[in-house]
């Protein structure tokens, strides 16, 4: 179970890395002096490509290929934005990359952009995340003094500038359309996919679009070489990934691992700690909250892409929450259906009532007023909205719920009938 | 906020966008950042220093959760209410405050305009469940409700800065 | 199902498709739902309206299974592939369909029967059609208190509405007024204004008729009628030169409403209508409506008669004159105009004459130029605007030209008046008054930066300015541009090219050559020249009028024959773009009126020379064999689109030249706005938006007068004078008067000399 800080570099070196000295200590930036000044955009793009990085905002897309898609002929400039809405419940490993090792993002950044032959960058940063802009703020400041953004970066003739953008609270501004629809100034409803960003996206220009983490794990690669990464984790899930774990474990917090080589029991139990005394586990969302839901049978289950779809869910963005046995599946996905209903942008007709409609029912059932045909009519809800909708915000809001309705349908019968009392939460002090 | 001050403080990062109408959202959130929400003064304010009408600005912060069209307290306390946090006992919290500053169950402002009690999603702070912000800034967690009342009483002493960035 | 065998070999620039089993053929890149409508197979739509722009697949209701694809797709924004195979009507598609309607009306409101759109209602149809076999949400619905009225026109029911984006879609990305958006998210998406201001402008009716439920409705329209019991007729606006195409729904033969087309017509108004002329129909029954005939008795007084009393009365006038002046007015058809001219030949010493601006030689030129249609702005790259104020006069022509910015064309706009389009313009010239010539080396070069260029320009202003015409039509012709003409009233083209001269009849009066008067559809006392023209009429013996509405002139006439208004009858009007379109009745109108064409019919027969024709459409026959440029045309190729009139060269009757400015002091702009004409000042409906006459300066220029917003003052001009309220816009240059006209009777027309020449005005206390 070997814990790699490719990531969470300043974990490595048991600090911050809020300086850019402190930064060029731990081996900051040598990627970037490596690229810009010995290897052609091609290159590092190759270097992107073998390595299998796969994206880490959710939906696993291999990071390279991606930025392959971008027209190399367009007459428009294109754009490199980073992801860092991170709203998905459970989720908050990019908090991290930002508040303690912000520099390595604007590296991988600027790497990215070079590959991909751009000059102006975005960041755009959930405006829950104010404390942590301010700290980019303040790395970006120190790397352009330093000529690590801006005109001829290290003295190598390329140009790139980074601008953070700072979000204002909403959950579909992860969705990466949606993303670019408020970065250009509007309301973060998503767009209607063709074409992609990466034909047309902000601004209609080429533009590629990916997660903190995603950006923040190129500095290694470049700098160790893309066979390092793949030489880690699976043949599909190469490298290391950053999972966050909360609830009912004693130490919630980030664990970068490396794919493949920890199973769930062994995060859940070795690295957070494990449940409180004489409690059982129940359920775990494993990765975030858009995924289905697993019970105690999938503790043995490999964190790598393949093991997890396999065990009947996603590694999706990492954000494994757990609940023990105090917990009640029902309120649970009751809590869940009400994040979603509050969070669908109301662009798309399915989502929009589908949602609302979600929430109604599930309440109905938590408060005792429902009936058993309740039940049936939320799964054959289930059907008329997934699949149906513009983006995928409501089969993330589906995931969780027909799953346990599949897997708990004892404990949704019972709540029918009887109500759900309201558990005692867990309070105990945790070890952050 | 008049629309030069929302200008001062668009045009120097004007350059950094193709578009000018990327700079709606940063003026916006800048422009609640005195009277800690968007008068209808404030949003004339961006929408004459942006160039769009009044009606888009105003529909560009409604869609928003942080941008505030109705005056909020002076400052805004979220209680992240989602699954990581609710396991770990936000509604608790929630209740605790909402009763101690007498409003009702999910927020509102405190009869002394003081504070704004908000239920917000999922903070990106589940590690730190069940957790609760103040503007947008300081996210503070683990709390226990007596925690998190005494936090707020603190937070009721303390003097309210020159610019909220919620 | 078996293949069927292909209708026809199959064309080569179409793609083959297969439709619910079907081999088919579209258009290579159309939409799965315009290329299944195509075919005759409907996809259920909401937000799908290629007007508004690209399609942004929102409403989900037009999904359909395409096979090898994942999931379903959008009709809306799936273009059409070669050998796709599509399902509209599978059970995945129809689930899908069923599925959206259901949870569209979890929270809509079932109260079709007291909805206004009730019946033609695409959320009712398509529940019928596609729809949901139950509905099983029980959770209380949305609500919220009764319907808000957005603006005096315009009401909204917020809890019918799905949230479909057309009406803020039409709003910021059409009109780009920027009013209309949506405010909150999600579930609690709502319709709004800025914070609850009114939804005022030139253009909002037309969210009525793109909102695809009960939400918008028009507020004179309110439980008017039920869909049941109206009939909708294809007619012509009417009201300004544009001629856009409009429906015309009555009731037991009344005029209920007026909307766009169902079916725009891309050639000239794209479906939208400006709000003068969707509510412009209560004019019908303004108070000044002439309802029965009038003859004035030998007590001096007007009195009301049976109209065929009062025909005979007009006949027996016209037999006895020797010398009768039939004049006729910018709102006579071409058949009006067609059946004054052979009255008056018919008549002993009988001449006609239109009122209109003088179709100037110097205009030649531009006019034979080669014509586009409104519709072709879109293939255009460029366009340059010559004079005029087509936001205010010609305001469907600003949609296109909107478009054409969106498409990233060019526009450059040069006059005097502060164009509404000019902010949006890619470049903008600002001319003192008569001195378009100014702008035109601007106008050279962006016409020849065009590979499709268009040229607007404005008849009443460079009816004034030879100089620039005949640079402008020179360049234009250089640049291989087409033109558009905004004529200064409507079927000024068409009652030009039946040959009416313009400024004869005045002149005959004056010179006594003319005796008695028929004036048809025709005031002169509210037109350019009113000065000169009261004082022609006191010389005339005898004054007969065809009108609709009483004015100055009825109060005149000995004799008042009472006529129905443009959406009461058939004609044919020639659009400024030289369309020929027809207007059909969309009500009866009052009892005791009747047509022009047949008022003038019935006087030939009782003169004693009884014209061949008996109805509009034998007569526009007679016109279609007497005018080369109606050459070949008919009642029914022109049918419900319209079709162009002739390009014959078009010789011009008035060999006027321009008259030199008269008068000291400042050069007077006159301009009617958009809700300042009469109209406007008819229609209760638009009681809220009227404007009215004024004096409008620079706020450099107000000092110079030194008047103030809100004074009185009287602007005089050799012709006439007028009393005014000042007000100073600073969107103005100085050096000019701006006179905006107002209701019927403002006076402002005295300004202005018959022939329409450029005049200088003193502002006095
Ligand atoms: C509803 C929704 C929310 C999302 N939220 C996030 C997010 O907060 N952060 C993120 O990186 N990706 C998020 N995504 C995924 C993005 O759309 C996009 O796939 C991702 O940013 C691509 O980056 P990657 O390839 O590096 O993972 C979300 C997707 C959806 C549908
Ligand atoms: S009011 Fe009508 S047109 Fe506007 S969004 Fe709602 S349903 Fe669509
Ligand atoms: S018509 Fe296709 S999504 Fe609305």
């Amino acid at each position: 179970m070997p814990v790699v800080n490719s990531v969470y570099r300043h974990r490595e070196a048991g600090s911050p890395l809020v300086t850019l000295a402190e930064y060029e200590a731990a081996g900051g930036y040598r990627a970037l002096r490596k690229a810009l000044l010995e290897m052609p955009a091609d290159d590092v793009m190759y270097q992107f490509h073998r390595s299998g990085l796969r994206g880490r905002g959710g939906a696993g897309f291999p990071m390279g290929r991606k930025a392959s898609f971008l027209p190399k002929d367009s007459p428009l400039p294109s754009y490199v934005v980073c992801n860092g809405d991170e709203s998905e419940p459970g989720t908050f490993k990019d908090r991290e990359i930002l508040e303690f090792n912000p520099f390595q993002l604007l590296e991988g950044i600027v790497l990215a952009a070079y590959a991909v032959d751009c000059h102006q960058t975005y960041i755009y940063v959930r405006g829950e995340y104010e404390h942590q802009a301010r700290v980019l703020d303040s790395a970006l400041r120190q790397a352009r003094a330093a000529g690590y953004v801006g005109d001829d970066i290290a003295g190598s003739g390329y140009a790139c500038n980074v601008t953070v953008y700072r979000g204002a609270g909403a959950y579909i501004c992860g969705e990466e359309t949606a993303l670019l629809e408020s970065l250009e100034g509007k309301r973060g409803q998503p767009r209607l996919k063709p074409p992609f960003p990466a034909v047309a996206g902000l601004y209609g220009s080429p533009t590629l679009i990916n997660n903190v983490e995603t950006l923040a794990a190129l500095p290694p690669i470049v700098d160790k070489g893309a066979d390092w990464y793949l030489s880690m984790g699976t043949e599909k899930s190469p490298g290391t990934k950053a999972f966050s774990i909360s609830g009912h474990v004693m130490r919630p917090g980030n664990y970068e691992i490396v794919l493949g080589d920890t199973t769930l029991r062994e995060l859940v139990y070795d690295l957070a700690g494990g449940l409180r005394e004489g409690r059982e586990f129940k359920a775990v969302w494993i990765g975030g909250s858009s995924t289905p839901v697993m019970g105690a049978d999938k503790l043995d289950t490999p964190l790598d892409y393949e093991a997890i779809a396999e065990a009947g869910s996603a590694l999706g963005s990492g954000g494994c929450i757990v609940m023990d046995d105090s917990g009640c599946i029902v309120r649970a996905s009751l809590r869940l259906a009400h994040f979603y209903r509050h969070e669908s942008c109301g662009k798309c007709s399915p989502c929009r009532e589908g949602t609302n409609w979600m929430e109604k029912i599930l309440q109905r059932m938590v408060d005792g007023d429902a009936r058993m045909e309740d039940l049936e009519m939320l799964e054959s809800l289930f059907g008329r909205i997934s699949g149906r909708t513009l983006c995928p915000l409501a089969d993330g809001a589906i995931a969780p719920i027909k799953s346990a309705i599949n897997l708990f349908r004892d404990d949704f019968v019972r709540v029918i009938e009887n109500g759900s009392p309201r558990p005692e939460p867990m309070l105990e002090a945790v070890g952050v | 906020m008049t629309a030069a001050e929302v200008r001062e403080h668009i045009d120097p990062i004007r350059h950094e966008y193709a578009d000018p109408r990327s700079l709606v959202l940063p003026a916006l959130k800048f422009a609640q950042t005195r009277d800690g929400y968007l008068s209808e003064e404030n949003l004339e304010a961006v929408a004459e220093a942006t160039g769009y009408s009044r009606a888009y600005v105003e529909s560009v912060a409604s869609f928003y959760d942080r941008l505030y069209l109705t005056p909020v307290g002076d400052r805004v306390v979220s209680v992240c209410v989602t699954l990581s946090c609710m396991l770990r006992g936000s509604d608790e919290i929630m209740a605790a405050l909402a009763e101690h500053l007498d409003v009702g169950p999910h927020g509102g402002t405190s009869p002394d305009g003081r504070i704004t009690l908000q239920e917000s999603q999922c903070l990106g702070a589940c590690d730190k469940g069940a957790c609760i912000q103040v503007d947008a800034e300081n996210t503070v967690g683990p709390l226990t409700p007596a925690e998190a009342v005494a936090l707020v009483d603190e937070l009721r002493e303390a003097e309210t800065p020159a610019e909220r960035w919620r | 199902m078996s293949d069927a065998p292909a209708p026809k070999p199959p064309p080569t620039d179409l793609v083959r498709f297969t439709l619910n089993g079907r081999h088919v053929y579209a258009k290579p890149g159309s939409m799965l739902v315009d290329a299944a409508a195509e075919v005759g197979v409907e996809i259920p739509v909401f937000c799908y309206e290629p007007r508004l722009g690209g399609p942004i697949g929102a409403c989900r209701m037009c999904l359909v299974e395409v096979e090898g694809m994942r999931g379903l797709q959008t009709a809306c924004s799936t273009p059409v592939a070669p050998e796709m195979v599509v399902h509209t009507d599978n059970a995945a598609a129809k689930d899908a369909q069923d599925g959206v309607l259901e949870l569209l009306l979890a929270n809509h409101p079932l109260d079709c029967p007291v909805c206004d759109k009730g019946g033609e209602c695409p959320l009712q149809n398509h529940t019928m059609k596609f729809g949901p076999g139950r509905t099983r949400f029980v959770e209380p619905k949305r609500h919220f208190p009764k319907p808000l009225n957005l603006s005096t026109v315009v009401a909204l029911d917020r809890e019918r509405c799905i949230t479909c984006f057309r009406c803020v879609r039409f709003s910021q990305d059409v009109a780009e007024d920027g009013q209309l958006t949506f405010q909150e998210r999600g579930a609690g998406t709502e319709v709004a204004t800025f914070t609850g201001e009114p939804y005022e402008g030139r253009f909002t009716g037309n969210i009525i008729d793109l909102c695809p439920v009960g939400a918008l409705t028009s507020i004179p329209y309110r439980f008017v009628s039920r869909p049941w019991d109206i009939k909708n007729t294809p007619s012509i606006c009417g009201t300004c030169p544009a001629g856009c195409n409009v429906d015309i729904t009555q009731r037991d033969g009344e005029i209920k409403r007026v909307t766009g087309r169902a079916e725009p017509n891309y050639a000239v108004e794209e479906g939208w209508i400006c709000d003068r002329g969707r509510w412009g129909y209560p004019a019908a029954w303004s108070a000044g409506r002439i309802t029965n005939a009038l003859v004035r008795g030998e007590d001096g007084l007007l009195h009301e008669v049976p109209l065929e009393e009062a025909v005979d009365r007009a006949a027996f006038i016209l037999q006895r004159s020797a010398a009768t002046g039939v004049l006729v007015g910018t709102d006579a058809t071409v058949e009006d105009g067609h059946l004054s001219a052979k009255l008056a030949e018919a008549l002993a010493g009988g001449r006609v004459g239109r009122l209109g601006i003088p179709d100037r030689p110097h205009l030649t030129a531009l006019r034979n130029l080669p014509r586009a249609e409104l519709g072709e702005i879109d293939q255009a790259d460029v366009v340059a605007v010559v004079g005029g104020d087509l936001g205010n006069q010609h305001p469907i022509v600003e949609l296109r030209l909107r478009k054409l910015l969106r498409r990233r064309g060019t526009l450059l706009v040069a006059g005097v008046r502060p164009q509404m389009i000019a902010p949006r313009a890619t470049e903008s010239v600002r001319t003192a008054p008569g001195r378009l010539v100014d702008a035109l080396d601007a106008v050279e070069r962006v016409l020849e930066s065009g590979s499709r260029p268009i040229l607007i320009w404005d008849e009443a202003d460079l009816a004034n300015d030879d100089a620039a015409a005949a640079r402008l039509a020179a360049t234009a012709e250089a640049a291989g541009a087409r033109v558009i003409e905004l004529s200064a009233h409507v079927n000024a083209h068409g009652l030009r090219a039946l040959g009416l001269p313009t400024g004869n009849i005045l002149d005959d009066i004056e010179a006594k050559r003319v005796a008695t008067l028929l004036a048809v559809h025709a005031d002169p006392t509210e037109f350019a020249g009113s000065t000169e023209w009261d004082a022609a009429l006191d010389q005339l013996n005898d004054i007969i009028v065809v009108a609709t509405h009483r004015s100055h002139i009825t109060e005149r006439a000995d004799v008042v024959l009472p006529a129905l208004m443009k959406q009461e009858i058939e004609g044919v009007l020639v659009s400024m773009t030289g369309r020929a379109q027809r207007l059909r009745p969309g009500s009866d109108g009052p009892e005791g009126a009747a047509a022009a064409w047949e008022i003038l019919i019935g006087l030939s027969h009782r003169v004693g020379k009884p014209f061949p024709w008996r109805t509009p459409a034998q007569t526009f026959a007679s016109v279609a064999a007497g005018y080369p440029a109606f050459a070949g045309l008919t009642y029914q190729a022109i049918g419900t689109e319209g079709a162009p009139i002739g390009d014959a060269d078009v010789i011009p009757v008035d060999d006027t030249d321009p008259p030199r400015p008269l008068g000291e002091g400042l050069p007077l702009v006159l301009t009617t706005e958009i809700f300042g004409d009469a109209t406007s000042w008819r229609s209760d409906a638009l009681a809220s938006l009227r404007q009215q006459a004024g004096l409008r300066l620079s706020p450099g220029e107000a000092r110079r007068q030194t008047v103030t917003d809100g004074d009185v003052v009287v602007v005089a001009s050799p012709h006439g004078s007028c009393a005014l309220t000042v007000s100073v816009d600073e969107r103005l240059p100085d050096g000019a008067a701006f006179v905006m006209t107002g209701p019927p009777g403002a006076g402002t027309h005295a300004l202005l000399g018959a022939d329409f020449g450029p005049v200088n005005v003193r502002i006095g206390a």
